[in-house]
């Protein structure tokens, strides 16, 4: 049963997600045989209640943040034969509807990386210090990556092949987002943001990045840029 | 106390650091420290040494550089090298960090792969034969 074209894989990063991982994951299976589950060390249940739902369960022996996680996923991804590889958060923040919008274009051959916008599409009750800080990191990528984008932290994204192979994540934390951007730049390929809508719920809100600790993804991408 | 003219303090540590600076080009001579290491940590036991020795040294030298005091002048050395010490120890954090992580990858990829080409010997409701975390066994029946 599946809406995606074969060959698409959805890689799921998820760390604590026992109360909304199993939901999602039944979601994601309704359109797309191959979801992986990269458990990143999680202290709850995350793990055995992915595995109800699908075999592609993994699990990290000890947490090493969502960019290490989303890492391990495409990577496993990659190794099973992927065509397409797109990243799902956990939290239910996005929408199994939005991914066929992102895979068209690769599939269709008009670009290699697809990435979800949240302000071309519809955000469903943004917390305004939440989209100042959004903005304020859509400003800075686009001063530091000169890449235009319009959301540059938002979990829904595609690749094609070819791009995922070029996807290093080197950073364990939360500056992945900004890392993926540079991955965009460096490699040149092709790529399109496609409106998607974001869930705020509560709940999501609680397991997102406070407004606080974007100071400390800043600081881990400037040490990455300037040590690299 | 007094020999050659210097201090119980001023004998104690120049032998101490003689005998470091000893040990230190042993080592290298035997290669158990690079050779540019060595140099470094050579440089700066040298300096602790005439310090030491010729108190006068390192007022001479701040007075030069503009600084007020010898005693100034080491503190405010002794503060940059700190810095500099903090960032490499960071640096090398992060490098273990990632290690650990390219680690945890490899199990956690390796593991599923392995489970896998089991077949279908994982369950719908339940984890991997192997995995005994609390709560993770399928209800008997279920």
């Amino acid at each position: 049963m599946s809406d995606l074209p074969a060959g698409t894989w959805v890689v799921v990063p998820a760390y604590n997600e026992e109360r909304t991982i199993e939901r999602v994951l039944r979601e994601l299976c309704l359109v797309c045989d191959h979801v992986v589950v990269v458990d990143d060390g999680s202290a709850d249940q995350t793990y055995a209640a992915a595995l109800r739902v699908t075999p592609y369960a993994l699990r990290h022996a000890i947490n090493r943040g969502q960019g290490a996680a989303l890492q391990t996923g495409i990577e496993f991804a990659l190794l099973q034969g992927a065509s397409v590889v797109c990243t799902f958060d956990a939290d239910g923040q996005h929408c199994t509807d939005d991914l066929a919008a992102l895979v068209q274009p690769i599939m269709a051959g008009e670009c290699d990386i697809v990435l979800g916008s949240r302000f071309l599409g519809r955000a469903e009750d943004i917390p305004p210090l939440r989209r100042l800080c959004l903005k304020a990191g859509i400003l800075f990528t686009r001063m530091v990556s000169r890449v235009r984008l319009t959301d540059v932290h938002n979990g829904l994204r595609a690749f094609s092949r070819r791009a995922a192979e070029r996807v290093e994540i080197n950073n364990d934390r939360m500056a992945h987002a900004s890392e993926l951007i540079d991955i965009v730049r460096d490699t040149g390929l092709p790529f399109r943001e496609v409106p998607v809508r974001i869930r705020y719920t509560d709940y999501s809100l609680a397991k997102g990045q406070s407004v606080l600790n974007s100071f400390r993804i800043l600081f881990d991408y400037v040490v990455d840029r300037v040590t690299s | 106390m007094n020999v050659l003219g210097m201090g119980l303090f001023q004998l104690v540590m120049s032998v101490a650091i003689a005998a470091v600076l000893a040990l230190l080009l042993v080592l290298v001579a035997r290669g158990a420290v690079r050779r540019r290491e060595g140099a470094a940590w050579g440089a700066v036991l040298l300096a602790a040494f005439v310090a030491v020795v010729w108190p006068d040294s390192t007022s001479r030298l701040a007075r030069f550089l503009g600084v007020g005091r010898g005693a100034d002048l080491a503190s405010y050395l002794t503060a940059v090298a700190m810095l500099v010490g903090f960032w490499m120890v960071y640096l090398r954090l992060r490098a273990l960090r990632r290690d650990v992580t390219l680690l945890v990858r490899r199990l956690a990829i390796d593991s599923a792969a392995q489970t896998l080409s089991q077949g279908p010997a994982r369950t719908a409701d339940g984890g991997p034969p192997g995995d005994r975390r609390p709560g993770v066994s399928p209800a008997p029946g279920s």
